[in-house]
């Protein structure tokens, strides 16, 4: 039954953000984040992800279209709403002066947290991330690594039932990335989250949703099978090895099949893309035949794109490519 | 794992208190209000502008024997610091909100409290730590000047006049706030704050009778001082600028509830 459904953790309808009439910064969304679903919102610099995670906070209003959070409206008065949401913004800054007991102590009574609760649980936290012997220590000297330890500290001491980081490894250096994205991987068997982040392996590795972003508009929402399954197959990289003049000659042979859409040489490396119509092994042999006749050598030959970076910039290229159709295909959505 | 199969377990909310939030920020911003660079200089100016006039002025009372009185001279003074006053409260009530705009103020304002409580807090805080220093800091000047010089000022006249100037800076300091919250930065706000107070100060002083203007205020705050006074008028005035205040927090209040941080 409908209503014994669980209710969706974010939803959004038709979602719009204009400032003051001279930047659109995000248009028309409508996304929906289920129980349990670790959503990666991706997309280019400017394409809106800060903005849809600050409306979903409610520390910005729509300008049109609406978002609920745990099945209420957000707004900025909705305290009960955030209080189950643990939020980290990207280069997060606290106030000066303060020791990580003492920041910590102040976001649990900013959550209302009674005394009896919020102590235990900061110590705990404090501990858990590792920041025991700066606890003392003003904030301000802290590394960015220590930052985000603590920024991560106090998204958890509600224990709130959403997470949303924006870009929570960025700055971060390789083991404290490591880190993080092994915390998030825990975190994301108990709670929902969605993550912003311009590392695409990152939400590769973490996220099971995805939602692409581009100019203020979703271009992709979905799974993480679904973002991937959209890549453009038959699409390889060949490193070869032997006399120029040869390499050079079978190119032009592999060139003119007609079951070969485009090939570029670059640097001894074959960019070979497939048509889809015929199976590619059989026009993969033509190939490596035509590369024995003129006696090249094949180094490696690699698949491209099985990946969600190439997808998502597949998606992002495509979107860019449609210009006025974009108008035509959004008709019928917003009917 | 598919998500929509393995929904959230559903987690008791833990038990909260629904006015720590406004008691965090409140507690939390007298300690920076303190801390603050602008209040302590503000602090420091008012002290040496009123121990070193006091003292230059007890000099001429004493050795030079020309009578001094202590309303006369706290009126001159205030004449100055007066303005200084109201240049630096202005500056940290405005400083108040827009100080924290950015990644601070998200910070805060993603946790468990609403808009209305953390815009109050603020207001409190600011206009509690700065009225009450104002109102310490002119009671210590009124009495040394009393002691020092010639001792021509009542108890019920000072209480009148530490009165009327806390009222006053009640207002500024809630409009100020509010200017603050409803600004995109500290610059334009105290800019376009003091541009309003100031251009009104000096407007006003070219205005009749009837009207108040800087000279007059400072001219009934001596009478006042000694103690001649009129209960109901004072009353009146406290009342005005305490509504003036009233009102200026509750248009910042509705007004940055709405408003995109």
């Amino acid at each position: 039954m409908a209503a014994d459904a669980p209710a969706l953790v974010v939803e959004t309808s038709h979602l719009t953000k204009i400032y003051q009439d001279r930047q659109i910064a995000l248009n028309d969304l409508s996304v929906a984040v289920e129980p349990g679903a670790v959503m990666g919102l991706l997309g280019p610099n400017g394409a809106g992800k800060t903005t849809f995670l600050r409306l979903v906070l409610g520390l910005h209003s729509p300008t049109a279209g609406w978002c609920n959070v745990f099945g209420r409206r957000m707004h900025p008065n909705a305290a009960d709403l955030r209080r189950r949401i643990g939020y980290i913004p990207t280069n997060p800054q606290f106030p000066r002066g303060m020791t990580p007991i003492e920041y910590l102590d102040y976001i649990g009574r900013l959550f209302g947290m009674t005394r009896e609760a919020r102590k235990p649980k900061l110590a705990k936290l404090i501990r858990a991330v590792d920041l025991l012997p700066q606890s003392g220590q003003p904030i301000s000297n802290f590394t960015p690594g220590m930052t985000a330890r603590l920024a991560v500290a106090s998204s958890l001491i509600n224990d709130p039932d959403l997470l949303i980081w924006d870009e929570p490894t960025h700055g971060l250096d390789v083991e404290a990335r490591r880190g993080m994205l092994e915390l998030i991987k825990t975190l994301a068997a108990e709670k929902s989250m969605i993550l912003s982040s311009h590392n695409l392996s990152d939400i590769d590795e973490v996220c099971n949703h995805a939602a692409v972003l581009n100019k203020g508009h979703l271009i992709f929402h979905g799974s993480l099978q679904e973002l991937k399954g959209r890549i453009r197959k038959n699409h390889y990289e060949l490193d070869l090895e032997g006399d120029q003049k040869n390499i050079t000659k079978s190119v032009q042979q592999v060139k003119a099949m007609k079951e070969v859409i485009s090939a570029a040489m670059r640097h001894r490396r074959l960019e070979l893309k497939l048509t889809d119509d015929v199976g590619n092994t059989g026009v993969l042999a033509m190939i490596m035949q035509t590369l024995f006749d003129n006696k090249v050598t094949l180094v490696s030959v690699r698949s491209v794109g099985a990946q969600t970076e190439t997808a998502y910039l597949d998606l992002v290229e495509k979107e860019e490519q449609r210009g006025f159709a974009r108008l035509f295909q959004a008709m019928p959505e917003a009917a | 794992m598919d998500a929509a199969t393995t929904p959230t377990a559903p987690t008791t909310t833990p038990r909260f208190n629904p006015l720590l939030p406004y008691f965090a920020v409140f507690r939390t911003d007298l300690r920076q209000t303190f801390h603050s660079w602008l209040f302590r200089l503000w602090v420091m100016v008012v002290i040496v502008a009123a121990v070193g006039y006091g003292l230059y002025k007890f000099g001429i009372h004493r050795e030079v024997g020309l009578v001094q009185s202590a309303s006369e001279q706290t009126g001159v003074l205030l004449g100055t610091v007066g303005v200084i006053t109201l240049a630096f409260v202005s500056l940290v009530a405005v400083h108040a909100i827009s100080g924290e705009r950015g990644t601070v103020a998200d910070s805060i304002l993603s946790r468990g409290i609403s808009r209305r409580q953390y815009f109050a807090a603020k207001w409190h805080a600011r206009t509690g730590v700065l009225l009450a220093t104002f109102a310490v800091l002119s009671a210590g000047v009124l009495t040394a000047y009393h002691y020092l010089l010639e001792p021509d000022l009542t108890f019920r006249g000072c209480a009148a006049g530490i009165a009327v100037a806390v009222a006053v800076l009640a207002a500024v300091v809630a409009w100020g706030v509010t200017v603050g919250a409803m600004s995109n930065g500290t610059v334009i706000g105290v800019t376009l704050f003091w541009l309003v107070l100031f251009g009104g100060l000096f407007l006003l002083s070219f205005l009749p009778s009837p009207f108040p203007s800087g000279a007059g205020l400072l001219a009934a705050l001596r009478t006042t001082l000694r103690g001649h006074f009129d209960l109901v008028r004072i009353s009146q005035v406290v009342g005005v600028f305490t509504l003036v205040a009233a009102v200026g927090g509750g248009v910042g209040l509705m007004g940055y509830s709405k408003k995109d941080v």
